[in-house]
């Protein structure tokens, strides 16, 4: 989780890097850098002794500007009501977490935003297009992990990412290298060669995320992106999208695994029966609701667990 | 349109055809085993049929099988489908790589065919160069095949329903379009059926009648409706297709 630890660290004023060196023990010259402080501590703390200092020292800024926005967002199947007047602001560069038990309308969200169903009311917009009018440029700068893998069993690894590379026209040279740095940090470069017809579950999970980002988008949307996978490679896995945040990517994603999301969301939208419940990062809510946990955040507003049902 | 999405979305039909073991089956070596039985058992001259015959009417059921391959891989890929929709892929990429890759498809049946057929004693009198002419007209008659499978993975929503189903479309041009002889009662409605045109196009082209006017009228039937199936099932397709 070293990326966590970073991201966390980073998130933390030079003073208090000072201080938490100091309270470990660690003697630091005035004139250290942020940076190096942060490399330094990044290789002596742990992610629970880290979330303890920042719950009490720091709450969690948004980033940038909305670059996705709902309004009054509705969407009706038959007679049952999925999403119920969604107003949602996602700030660029965050990573957003949609937080819900199932059926809560987190996946609905995300195929009206990724253009894969239309509203039946209101209004979406991603970097000032509306996603009913121009979902072709939203497209472009967009990339989906849907949650289902959705692979060519008969292609290998690299061949799958290579036709999702090149429908976003990704030059051929770009596509491999980026597929070989995915496939490193993911662990799959050995069987990179092999059918995916033959891959585990986790396997195809992760190549249905490196699917998502061949094209490096800008707004990635991860809907459910380790569910199935064993605990090692969801860690791996959770230190890969830790690592995009670094990059400055506005990434959504929806998740049943509350205490990752805590950790390396920068702000969760809690929805319920297709409403929007809450939204703040987890220190936020957590100190709003005397809560320990999202968990519990989402125990005292609803009366029930996110993980009901799963 | 571009073409990288273009040729890398062929490319991908094109390794499906290779790599998947029911698409080799039912386009390359369904075709390749049919006709080396129906040469055997129906090209004697006793039954009233010779190899001659049988050979345009094999090549019909190769390209009419293409119904069900189509309707299986668009029931069974939705997820896929889904996925790919969310890239700027255009439907006029997409389609176009469908409709090419099954051309190709049916020209490589009409390839297998026309060999294996060649090796069991088929001389067609136009001589070799007729296949020459017979790919492109099998080509465009592929149209109407992705056109009927579209129809069909509209309204089924699993693969084996979709495999089901595609034989509404393809009994009917397996038995009214094809060398199984029909009686006088039912040429009539064998001249509803798109393959029948295809089955007699064949014929004349293996004759050499390259010039009749029966060709140009069968050439012309097989272009209008294939046209017309394509874009129904395309229309039918998207807007009820549930991807």
């Amino acid at each position: 989780m070293t990326s966590v630890v970073n991201d966390l660290l980073t998130k933390m004023t030079k003073k208090e890097l000072f201080d938490l060196a100091s309270k470990k023990g660690i003697n630091v010259p005035d004139e250290w850098s942020k940076q190096l402080l942060i490399e330094l501590l990044s290789l002596n703390i742990s992610v629970n002794e880290l979330k303890k200092k920042t719950a009490s020292t720091s709450t969690v800024k948004t980033k940038g500007s909305p670059i996705i926005t709902t309004q009054n967002l509705v969407k009706k199947f038959d007679d049952i009501l999925a999403l119920d007047k969604l107003n949602l602001e996602i700030m660029e560069g965050e990573l957003f977490s949609l937080l819900g038990p199932n059926g809560a309308g987190k996946t609905t969200t995300i195929n009206i935003l990724t253009g894969i169903m239309e509203p039946t009311n209101g209004t979406a917009t991603i970097a000032g297009f509306d996603v009913t009018e121009n979902m072709h440029e939203i497209k472009k700068i967009i990339g989906v992990c849907p949650q289902e893998a959705a692979v060519f069993q008969f292609l290998n690894a690299k061949e799958n990412i290579e036709v999702i590379g090149s429908l976003h026209s990704v030059s051929k040279k770009e596509i491999e290298k980026r597929t070989n740095d995915f496939l490193e940090l993911l662990g799959l470069t050995e069987a990179s060669k092999r059918k995916a017809g033959g891959y585990s579950g986790g396997m195809l999970r992760k190549l249905n995320l490196m699917m998502a980002l061949i094209n490096d988008p800008k707004i990635a949307f991860l809907d459910e992106p380790t569910v199935g996978m064993d605990a090692r490679s969801r860690r791996n896995t959770w230190e890969f999208i830790g690592s995009l945040k670094r990059e400055n990517k506005t990434i959504i994603l929806t998740t049943h695994y509350i205490e990752e999301a805590e950790v390396l969301s920068d702000r969760v939208g809690i929805i319920d029966s297709g409403k929007l419940v809450e939204i703040g990062s987890p220190e936020e809510l957590k100190n709003k609701y005397n809560a320990k946990n999202l968990e519990q955040v989402f125990l005292n507003i609803t009366g029930r667990r996110i993980t009901e049902g799963l | 349109m571009k073409l990288q999405a273009l040729k890398s979305l062929f490319v991908v039909e094109m390794k499906k055809l290779i790599r998947h073991p029911v698409n080799l089956f039912l386009n390359l070596l369904f075709p390749a085993l049919l006709t080396i039985v129906f040469i055997f058992t129906f090209s004697d001259p006793e039954l009233g049929m010779s190899i001659n015959s049988v050979v345009p009417g094999l090549v019909v059921y190769a390209v009419i099988f293409l119904i069900m391959t189509v309707a299986q891989s668009f029931s069974s890929e939705r997820l896929l489908l889904r996925r790919l929709n969310t890239t700027p892929m255009t439907s006029t990429e997409f389609i176009g790589s469908q409709i090419l890759s099954n051309m190709v498809t049916a020209m490589l049946q009409v390839i297998v065919v026309f060999t294996l057929a060649y090796l069991l004693g088929f001389r067609p009198e136009s001589g070799v160069i007729s296949i020459l002419i017979a790919l492109p007209v099998t080509a465009i008659f592929a149209l109407s095949s992705v056109g009927f499978g579209l129809i069909t993975a509209t309204v089924s929503k699993r693969p084996e329903t979709g495999t089901g189903l595609s034989f509404l479309f393809i009994l009917p041009q397996m038995f009214f379009g094809t060398f199984i002889p029909v009686s006088s009662s039912t040429q009539n409605i064998a001249q509803l059926v798109p393959s029948h045109y295809l089955f007699e196009g064949l014929q004349l082209i293996f004759q050499g009648s390259w010039t009749s006017n029966q060709l140009f009228f069968d050439l012309a039937v097989i272009s209008t409706v294939s046209v017309l199936t394509i874009l129904l099932g395309i229309l039918l397709f998207d807007r009820y297709g549930n991807i």
